[in-house]
C-alpha cells in the first residue's frame, strides 16, 4: 500500500455567483455538505413553525433540492453519461406521476 | 476501423467496462426508486388520511434523535466522497480512512435508529396497533419504509467494508477505482432516500 503525495488538489477552488473564488479543502464537495447540512437546519427550524400548506411546500422544495445536490455533485450526474440521468429520471417521473394520482384522487380508500 | 477490430479482438477498453457496470448500477437504483416510491406514496396517503396519528406520534417521539442521525447520514456521504476524490488523487491511505468513516458513520445510523425503534415501541407504537390506538395504521407504514432503508444502510457499511479491504489490498489506483465510485453511486442513494423520508415522515 503506498500513499503518495501529491499537489494541493487544483479542485479546491470554487468559484461562486459574482465570480468571486473560494478555496475550501475538498472543493466543491465539501461545499456541498456545508450545503445540505444549512439546509437541514433551516428544515428543521420551519418543522416547528405553525402548520400549513407553505410549509409543507418549502420543506419538500428544500428536500428535493437537497436530493438534486447529492445526485448532481456527489454521484456525478453533471459530469457523467447522460442515459444515466435519464435511467434515474424516467422511473422517478412515472412513480410521482403514480402517487400524485394516488394523493389528488378523491376516493376514501387507503393502501 | 481499426480500432473495432481491436475491440474484437481484445473486448471493451477498461474505461468502457467500468462505465458499463455504472450503467448496471444505475439500472439496479431505477429499481430501487420503484420500490421506495411505493413506500413513500403510501405514507404520503396515511399521512393526508390520518394527520391526528401522525400527531401524536410525534408529540412521543420528537425529532431530535433522528435530525442528529440524519446528520450522521449526511456526513457519511461526504466522507465517501472524499474517499474517491483521494484515490483518484492515488492516495490510498486517505481512501481507507474516508470510506472507514462511512462506515463508522452508517453503523451510528443503524445503532441509533434501533435506539428510536425501541422508543417507539415503549410508546405503544406496533407493526400491528388494533383500530382502538391512537396510533392505528400508522406502525406498519412508518417502519416498512424506514426498516427497508436501514437494511440498506447495513448493507452499504458491509459494501464499505469490502471496499476498505480491497484497498488495504491496493486494489484501487488513479486509473482503477470503478469499485469505489459504485459503492459511491448506491451510497449516496441510500442518502437520498433518506432525506426524502426524513422530510416525509419526521417534518411534514
Amino acid at each position: 500500500m503506498t500513499d503518495e503525495t501529491h499537489p494541493p488538489h487544483h479542485h479546491d477552488a470554487i468559484i461562486l455567483p459574482g465570480t468571486r473564488r473560494i478555496r475550501l479543502p475538498g472543493g466543491i464537495y465539501t461545499f456541498v455538505f456545508v450545503v445540505l447540512a444549512v439546509l437541514t437546519l433551516v428544515e428543521i427550524f420551519l418543522a416547528g413553525m405553525p402548520e400549513g400548506p407553505a410549509r409543507v411546500l418549502v420543506l419538500f422544495g428544500i428536500a428535493i433540492g437537497k436530493a438534486a445536490l447529492v445526485v448532481i455533485y456527489y454521484m456525478h450526474l453533471k459530469d457523467d453519461r447522460r442515459i444515466f440521468a435519464w435511467t434515474l429520471l424516467v422511473p422517478l417521473i412515472f412513480a410521482t406521476l403514480g402517487g400524485f394520482f394516488l394523493l389528488l384522487s378523491p376516493a376514501p380508500y387507503s393502501l | 476501423m481499426a480500432e473495432a477490430t481491436a475491440h474484437a479482438h481484445h473486448g471493451p477498453s477498461p474505461q468502457e467496462q467500468a462505465e458499463n457496470i455504472k450503467f448496471g448500477v444505475w439500472l439496479y437504483l431505477a429499481s430501487e426508486v420503484i420500490i421506495f416510491s411505493v413506500f413513500i406514496t403510501i405514507y404520503a396517503l396515511f399521512r393526508v388520511q390520518n394527520p391526528d396519528t401522525v400527531f401524536h406520534v410525534r408529540e412521543e417521539l420528537g425529532i431530535a434523535l433522528v435530525s442528529f442521525n440524519t446528520f450522521l447520514l449526511l456526513t457519511s456521504s461526504w466522507a465517501m466522497v472524499m474517499g474517491l476524490r483521494a484515490i483518484q488523487a492515488g492516495k490510498q491511505r486517505a481512501l481507507i480512512a474516508w470510506i472507514g468513516l462511512t462506515a463508522l458513520l452508517g453503523t451510528a445510523f443503524v445503532g441509533l435508529q434501533y435506539v428510536e425503534y425501541t422508543e417507539l415501541a415503549h410508546a405503544g407504537v406496533a407493526i400491528n396497533n388494533t383500530n382502538a390506538s391512537v396510533f392505528a395504521g400508522f406502525g406498519m407504514r412508518f417502519y416498512t419504509p424506514t426498516a427497508f432503508h436501514g437494511a440498506h444502510v447495513i448493507i452499504g457499511v458491509i459494501w464499505a467494508l469490502w471496499v476498505v479491504w480491497r484497498a488495504w489490498k491496493g486494489h484501487y489506483s488513479t486509473e482503477n477505482y470503478v469499485g469505489v465510485e459504485t459503492f459511491g453511486l448506491y451510497w449516496h442513494f441510500v442518502d437520498v432516500v433518506w432525506i426524502l423520508l426524513f422530510t416525509l415522515i419526521y417534518l411534514v
